[in-house]
C-alpha cells in the first residue's frame, strides 16, 4: 500500500514538474500560460463534443499502450508499435474494400479488425523471429520495421491499393458497413472505445491469470532463471511479441474503421511512438495505462483548441508530452541508481 | 624493508567477511605468489591493492609510509600497476589508442611504451586493433599499460588463466626480466606448479585469512595444497548417514559414459567424462573453479549440448532431452548462482517458489490449461515456505528482500519438494552463513537417506568430503580420479591441482 502511494506521488510530482516546465516554455514563447492551459482544458473536457473527442483520441493510445507495455514487461523493447499499427490498418483496409465489402457490418467489422490484429502480430513476430534466429535485438528490428511499414504503405497507396480515380495517394474509402457505429450521436465517439476498454480487462487476465503471462513475467525478470526452471524462453518471447503487435495492429484497424475511413500516407500521427510514453506513464499496468491514455487523449484533443483560441501552437502539446516522458524517466533513474550501487557493494 | 605491506586488512561485503585481518609483505625485487582457492579472497585483496575497493579495516604501507587509495588512479600514481585477468582493453581501439587511454599524463605514452617493449624484446604492432591480436599479445599490451609511469610494483591477477602452455613459458621469462629490473611482482594463482616454478615466496589465503607466508624453496606442492584446502571443520555429524550407502547390486540410476562437449572462449570442454550414481549415493565433484563444473552441470540438466557420449537414466538415453523433460523424469537442479540462474529477484517469493509448479496439471485451468489457479499456487507456495523454513513476513514481497540463506532455501525447496530421483546440486551453500549451510546440508543428507541419488558439484572441498559417498576430481574438463571420501585431503588437493593419481577406483 505504501509502495502504491509512493508511486502515485511520484507520478503526480512528475506531472507537476512537466506542467511547470511547459508553463516556462509558453512564457518563453511570449504567450500567456494561463490562457493557453485553460484553452487546453476546455478543448479536452469543455463540452460533450470535446469530451467525446478526448475519448476517441484515447482509443488508439490505449490499445498501442497496452501492446508495448506487454512487451516491456517481458523486457522486450518493442519500439515498433507504429509499424504494427500501420500494417494493421493496411490489412483492415485491404479487407474492408475487397470483395468482402458486401458483407453485413456484424461480419465485416470483426473480419477487418481480426485481419488488422493478425497483421500487427505477424509484423512483431518477424522481429521476434529475427531475435531468435539471428540474435537481432528487438529494439533495432522493430524500429527498422516501422520504416518498412511506412514505405510499404506508401507503395501500396501509389499502386495496388490506390483509389479508383488515381487522383490521390489514398485508399478506397471504407463502405458504411465497415465503419464502427457512433455511440454518442453528434460526436465522434465510436464503438472502438468499448473494444479498447474490453482489452484492458483481457490484458489484465492475460498478464496475471494465465501461464503465458506468468512465463512472460519470469522471462522479463530473469531469462536465465526461466531457462533453468524449464521454461521455453524463445517461445515466451514470441508469444509476447505476437500479443504486443496484435494489440497495435488492432488499434490500427479500429482507428481506420472508427475514425479515418480512408488510408493515406501520413495515416498515423505517431500513435505507436506515443504508446511508449503512455505505457511508461501508466507504469506498465493495464489500469494505469487506461488513465495515462485518457490523459494523453485529452492533451491531443485540447491542443487544437489551444491553438485556435489562445494562439499557442498545437506542437506545444508534443513539447509537454516530451517533457513528461523525460521527467518520468528521470524520476525512475533517481530511484534505480542508488539501489543498484548498493547491490554491487553487497555481492 | 618491504616496498609494500598490508597490516590487518579486512573487507566486509554486507555481513560476509571477504578478507579478515590479512597481513602481507612485498620485498623489493621478488615475485610473491598469492595462492588460494576461489573465494579465498585473492581478487578482493588485489582490488584493495589497486584502489578499486577500500578496506573496512587495516592499513597499507608503501615503504614505511601509510597510504590510502580511494581510486585506482591513486594506486597508479603510487607506482602500482595491475595486469587484470580480464584485460581492460577497448577491443575496437588500436594498441596506441589503448595506451593513450591508460596514460596518466598528457604526453603521448608511445615512446615510453616502445622503449619498454624493446627492452623486453617484444614487437608490438602499435597500429593494430586489439581485437585482431592474439591473446598473448593483448596481454603484453596490458602489461605495457601497467608499466606506464614506470610502476615499481606490478600485480598479476591469474595471468596464466587465458594463456596456452608455450605462452605461459614466455610470460614467465618476461616476469623474471621485470624482476631483474628490480621491480616487485605479486603473482595471483591457484596453480601450484606455476607458483613452484616461478615465485620466490608464497602467501596462502584461505577464507579471507592468510594461512602462512613461506619461501618457495622451503615448501612443496603437497604442503601448499593442504594449506589451501584446510582441515575438516565438522565431519563427525554425517558418519551415521553415510552408512546408508549405495546398493551395489542395483544397476546405477544415472550413468554417464564418455561424455564430451565443445569448449569455447567462455566454456571449458568436457573430455570423456564417465561415472555412475546409484540410489542413496552422493557423487561429489571436487575441483578448482573453472575446470568444467559449470559445463558438467549444464549438460546433465539439458542446458548445454554434448558433442559425444551418453547420459542414461534408468536405461533411457536422456542426453538430448530439454530441461523440462528432464524435470518430468525426476532430475532436479540446484543452479550454482541463485541470483543469475536460480531466482527472478524482482518477482515475489510466491512466484519464485512456483516457477516449476505452475506447469503442473493440478494448477492449470481452462481449455488447454492456459489459465493458472492462482489461489492454489499461493497455498502451495505457503506450504513450501513452511516446509523449508523460509522466513518471510509476506510471500508477496520480492525475493530480493530476503537474506541470502532464505533465498537459497527457495532454490532448495523448488529442487527437493518433489523428491527427485536425481539431484544435481552446484555450490548449494555458496555465500551462506554457517546456520544456513547446516540447514542445506541436512536437507541434502535427508534426500540421500531417502534413496535419492545426488551429483554434488562444489569448489568447497569440505562440503564435498562432508556429503559425498564418492569423490570425483575434475581438472581441465576431465575426471582425473574417483576416490573414496576417506582419501586424505592433501591427495585430493594435489589432484585438484592437476597431479594425476594412479590409485583411482571406479
Amino acid at each position: 500500500m505504501a509502495e502504491l502511494l509512493r508511486q502515485a506521488l511520484r507520478i503526480v510530482a512528475a506531472l507537476l514538474t512537466a506542467f511547470g516546465l511547459t508553463f516556462l516554455v509558453i512564457l518563453l514563447a511570449h504567450q500567456d500560460p494561463r490562457t493557453a492551459l485553460s484553452a487546453l482544458a476546455a478543448g479536452a473536457f469543455g463540452s460533450p463534443y470535446t469530451l467525446a473527442e478526448t475519448l476517441t483520441k484515447a482509443v488508439p493510445l490505449l490499445l498501442t499502450g497496452l501492446g508495448v507495455a506487454i512487451a516491456f514487461r517481458a523486457r522486450l523493447w518493442n519500439i515498433g508499435g507504429e509499424g504494427q499499427f500501420l500494417v494493421g490498418a493496411l490489412a483492415a483496409s485491404a479487407l474492408g474494400t475487397s470483395g468482402l465489402k458486401s458483407l453485413p457490418a456484424f461480419a465485416l467489422i470483426p473480419v477487418m479488425l481480426l485481419a488488422g490484429t493478425v497483421a500487427g502480430a505477424l509484423w512483431a513476430g518477424l522481429a521476434s523471429w529475427m531475435r531468435t534466429a539471428r540474435g537481432v535485438p528487438e529494439v533495432i528490428s522493430t524500429i527498422m520495421l516501422n520504416f518498412i511499414a511506412a514505405q510499404l504503405l506508401s507503395y501500396l497507396l501509389h499502386g495496388p491499393m490506390q483509389e479508383g480515380t488515381h487522383a490521390q495517394p489514398a485508399s478506397e474509402a471504407l463502405p458504411s458497413a465497415a465503419t464502427l457505429p457512433v455511440l454518442w450521436a453528434g460526436t465522434t465517439l465510436h464503438g472502438g472505445v468499448l473494444i479498447a476498454l474490453l482489452f484492458v480487462g483481457v490484458v489484465t487476465i492475460f498478464l496475471f491469470r494465465t501461464r503465458a503471462g506468468f512465463a512472460l513475467s519470469v522471462v522479463g525478470a530473469n531469462p536465465e532463471a526461466a531457462r533453468v526452471a524449464g521454461m521455453d524462453v524463445a517461445r515466451t518471447r514470441l508469444t509476447t511479441m505476437l500479443w504486443s503487435g496484435g494489440l497495435c495492429g488492432l488499434a490500427g484497424g479500429i482507428e481506420l474503421s472508427g475514425v479515418v475511413g480512408t488510408l493515406y500516407e501520413n495515416y498515423s500521427p505517431g500513435y505507436g511512438f506515443a504508446a511508449v510514453a503512455v505505457a511508461l506513464l501508466g507504469r506498465l499496468s493495464p489500469w494505469g495505462i487506461l488513465a495515462s491514455a485518457l490523459f494523453f487523449g485529452a492533451l491531443n484533443a485540447g491542443s487544437g483548441s489551444m491553438e485556435r483560441s489562445a494562439g499557442v501552437s498545437a506542437s506545444l502539446s508534443y513539447v509537454l508530452q516530451a517533457i513528461l516522458l523525460l521527467v518520468l524517466l528521470a524520476s525512475q533513474r533517481v530511484r534505480w541508481t542508488p539501489r543498484r550501487t548498493v547491490m554491487n557493494e553487497s555481492t | 624493508m618491504p616496498v609494500l605491506s598490508l597490516r590487518g586488512i579486512s573487507k566486509r561485503f554486507g555481513t560476509t567477511p571477504a578478507l579478515n585481518g590479512v597481513n602481507f609483505d612485498l620485498q623489493p625485487g621478488e615475485i610473491h605468489a598469492l595462492l588460494g582457492e576461489n573465494g579465498a579472497g585473492k581478487s578482493t585483496l588485489m582490488n584493495v591493492l589497486c584502489g578499486r575497493t577500500q578496506p573496512s579495516a587495516g592499513q597499507i604501507f608503501l615503504g614505511d609510509e601509510p597510504v590510502q587509495f580511494t581510486t585506482s588512479q591513486d594506486a597508479t600514481r603510487a607506482g602500482i600497476g595491475m595486469v587484470h585477468q580480464h584485460f581492460l582493453l577497448v577491443p575496437t581501439f588500436t594498441v596506441a589508442e589503448n595506451l593513450a587511454l591508460a596514460s596518466q599524463t598528457r604526453q603521448s605514452p608511445l615512446k615510453e611504451a616502445a622503449k619498454m617493449a624493446n627492452r623486453l624484446g617484444w614487437i608490438i604492432p602499435l597500429n593494430a586493433r586489439i581485437a585482431d591480436l592474439p591473446v598473448g599479445t593483448q596481454q603484453r599490451v596490458e602489461i605495457l599499460k601497467a608499466l606506464l609511469g614506470n610502476a615499481r610494483i606490478l600485480l598479476f591477477d591469474e595471468p596464466t588463466a587465458v594463456l596456452a602452455p608455450p605462452e605461459v613459458q614466455e610470460l614467465f621469462t618476461v616476469l623474471r626480466a621485470l624482476k631483474a629490473e628490480g621491480r616487485s611482482l605479486v603473482f595471483v594463482s591457484h596453480k601450484l606448479n606455476e607458483v613452484m616454478a616461478l615465485c620466490d615466496r608464497v602467501t596462502v589465503l584461505r577464507r579471507g585469512r592468510n594461512v602462512e607466508t613461506v619461501a618457495v624453496s622451503e615448501t612443496n606442492a603437497a604442503e601448499l595444497a593442504h594449506q589451501m584446502v584446510g582441515d575438516a571443520v565438522e565431519s563427525a555429524a554425517l558418519e551415521s548417514i553415510r552408512s546408508v550407502g549405495p546398493d551395489k547390486s542395483l544397476t546405477p540410476l544415472l550413468s554417464v559414459a564418455h561424455l564430451s562437449t565443445v569448449g569455447g572462449p567462455d566454456a571449458v570442454a568436457l573430455r570423456d567424462i564417465t561415472f555412475a550414481v546409484q540410489a542413496g549415493e552422493t557423487l561429489g565433484f571436487a575441483g578448482v573453479d573453472g575446470n568444467g563444473q559449470a559445463e558438467l552441470a549444464a549438460v546433465l540438466t539439458g542446458l548445454r549440448a554434448k558433442s559425444a557420449g551418453r547420459i542414461v537414466l534408468r536405461g533411457q538415453d536422456i542426453s538430448r532431452l530439454s530441461p523440462r523433460d528432464l524435470e518430468r523424469l525426476g532430475i532436479a537442479f540446484i543452479p550454482p548462482d541463485r541470483h543469475t540462474e536460480g531466482l527472478a529477484l524482482t518477482l515475489s517469493i510466491a512466484d519464485n517458489l512456483t516457477l516449476e509448479a505452475s506447469n503442473l496439471p493440478r494448477f492449470r485451468r481452462g481449455p488447454g490449461g492456459i489459465f493458472l489457479d492462482r489461489a492454489g499456487l499461493r497455498a502451495f507456495a505457503a506450504q513450501l515456505a513452511a516446509d523449508f523454513d523460509i522466513r518471510a513476513n509476506d510471500l508477496t514481497q520480492s525475493a530480493r528482500s530476503l537474506s541470502g540463506g532464505n533465498q537459497q532455501k527457495i532454490v532448495i525447496a523448488r529442487a527437493l519438494w518433489r523428491k527427485p530421483d536425481i539431484l544435481v546440486a552446484v555450490s548449494p551453500t555458496r555465500g551462506l552463513d554457517i546456520a544456513a549451510t547446516r540447514y542445506v546440508h541436512a536437507r541434502l543428507r535427508q534426500r540421500q537417506a531417502e534413496g535419492g541419488a545426488t551429483v554434488l558439484i562444489s569448489t568447497e572441498l569440505e562440503e564435498i568430503i562432508a556429503l559425498s559417498t564418492q569423490i570425483a576430481v575434475l581438472y581441465e574438463g576431465k575426471i582425473i580420479g574417483i576416490m573414496p571420501p576417506e582419501t586424505p585431503r592433501e591427495m585430493l588437493g594435489r589432484m585438484m591441482g592437476g597431479q594425476m593419481q594412479e590409485s583411482g577406483h571406479g
